[in-house]
C-alpha cells in the first residue's frame, strides 16, 4: 500500500507539474479533481459500506466453488454476468470488486468482473442506444461478450502461471 | 449519481437487514468495521486519484482528443482512437455527446468504436482508484489483459464495414437528423 501511495504521490506531482509549466491551468486542474471528488463522496462512502456487508455475507462455500481461482470457467462466466448487471460508476463498483476480491475471488473471475462491468455494464445502455441506435448497442454486445470472457480466461492462465 | 445512490442505498440497507437477520447486530456492525478499515487504508489513495484526475481534465483538451482522431486512419487511427478514448476526460455525460459529434465528419466507424472502447476499457484516470482499491498486480494484470480488446474490436469493425461512418450503418434517418442537428 505504501508503494501504491508512493506510484500515485508521484503520478500528481508529476501532472500538477507538467500543467503548472504547460498551460498553467494546475489550479484549475486541482479545483476540479476535488470538486470531483466532494461530489463522488456520499457515492464512494455508500459504497464501501455495502462493500463490507458483501464481504461478510459471502459464504465461503459460494466463493470458493464458484468465485475461486479453483472454479475455473464457472467464475469467468458469472464474473462476466456480474460485471453486466452492476448498473454503477467506478467510485461503486470498484469497492464491490475490492470485497469480491478480499472474499477470495480468483484473478480471472476479477478480471472479467472489471472488463465485463467496463463494456456491458447495464447503465450504458440507455446511452449507447439512445445516441448511436440499439443496433449499435447490440453489435457490441455481441463483440464484447466474447472479449470479457476471453479477458478472464487470459487473467485465469496467468494466475495459474505466475500465482 | 444520484440514480447509482439510491442503488446502492437500496441495496446496503437490503444486505444490512439480511446480515441482522443471519448473524444478529454483531454481524452488521463486523461490516461496518471492515468498511471502515477499507476507509480508512484507501482515504488517502483516494483522495490522489482525484487530484491525477482533475490534472488529467486540463492537461487533455476536447479539441485536441478531436484534432487526433480526425487526423489518422487505419492501424494508426485505431491506436489513436483507443488511446484518445482512454485519454479523454468525465463520464457519460460528456463522452457520448462528443462521440455523437463525429457524425458527419466522415469519420470512419472502426475508429469511432475503438474510441469508445478505449473509453470504456482504458479510462487513464480511473486507473489510480483502480490501483487503490484492487491492488496493483489486480490492476496491472488487468490493464494489460483488456489493452488489446479495443485494438481488436477496431480491425474487426473495419474488415466488416470497411471505411463505412457511424450513420451509415447504425442510425436510422430519424436519429442521424439529431445527430445533424446536434453538430449544427
Amino acid at each position: 500500500m505504501a508503494q501504491t501511495n508512493t506510484i500515485l504521490s508521484i503520478a500528481a506531482l508529476l501532472l500538477i507539474l507538467i500543467n503548472a509549466k504547460t498551460n498553467g491551468r494546475h489550479g484549475e486542474g486541482l479545483k476540479a479533481g476535488l470538486k470531483q471528488m466532494m461530489r463522488s463522496a456520499p457515492l464512494i462512502v455508500g459504497a464501501l459500506i455495502l462493500a463490507g456487508m458483501i464481504e461478510v455475507l459471502i459464504p465461503p462455500e459460494f466463493v470458493e466453488g464458484w468465485l475461486s481461482k479453483e472454479a475455473g470457467l464457472k467464475g469467468i462466466i458469472l464474473g462476466t454476468l456480474g460485471g453486466m448487471i452492476m448498473a454503477m460508476g467506478p467510485y461503486a463498483s470498484f469497492p464491490i470488486i475490492a470485497s469480491i476480491l478480499s472474499s477470495g475471488a480468483g484473478l480471472g473471475t476479477v478480471v472479467a468482473i472489471i472488463t465485463g462491468w467496463c463494456l456491458l455494464s447495464l447503465n450504458k445502455l440507455p446511452f449507447e442506444s439512445g445516441f448511436f441506435g440499439l443496433k449499435f448497442y447490440t453489435y457490441k454486445l455481441i463483440l464484447s461478450i466474447p472479449f470479457s470472457f476471453g479477458a478472464g480466461l487470459v487473467a485465469h492462465a496467468w494466475d495459474m502461471i505466475l500465482p | 449519481m444520484k440514480r447509482s445512490l439510491v442503488i446502492i442505498s437500496l441495496f446496503t440497507v437490503g444486505l444490512a437487514a439480511v446480515a441482522l437477520v443471519v448473524g444478529g447486530w454483531s454481524r452488521v456492525l463486523e461490516g461496518l468495521e471492515v468498511s471502515a478499515a477499507t476507509a480508512l487504508r484507501s482515504v488517502f489513495m483516494i483522495f490522489l486519484s482525484f487530484v491525477i484526475m482533475g490534472q488529467i481534465q486540463v492537461l487533455l483538451s476536447k479539441d485536441v482528443l478531436d484534432r487526433w482522431l480526425q487526423r489518422f486512419g487505419g492501424m494508426k487511427g485505431i491506436l489513436i482512437g483507443a488511446l484518445a478514448g482512454g485519454l479523454f476526460p468525465g463520464g457519460p455525460y460528456i463522452y457520448y455527446p462528443f462521440a455523437l459529434g463525429f457524425t458527419g465528419k466522415g469519420l470512419p466507424f472502426y475508429i469511432f468504436f475503438a474510441f469508445i472502447l478505449g473509453k470504456n476499457l482504458y479510462d487513464f484516470s480511473r486507473i489510480p482508484m483502480e490501483v487503490a482499491m484492487l491492488g496493483s498486480r489486480v490492476a496491472l494484470v488487468r490493464n494489460l489483459v483488456t489493452f488489446p480488446i479495443p485494438i481488436m474490436a477496431g480491425l474487426l469493425s473495419q474488415r466488416i464495414f470497411a471505411s463505412r461512418t457511424l450513420e451509415s450503418i447504425f442510425l436510422q434517418t430519424g436519429e442521424r437528423d439529431g445527430a445533424d442537428q446536434h453538430n449544427s
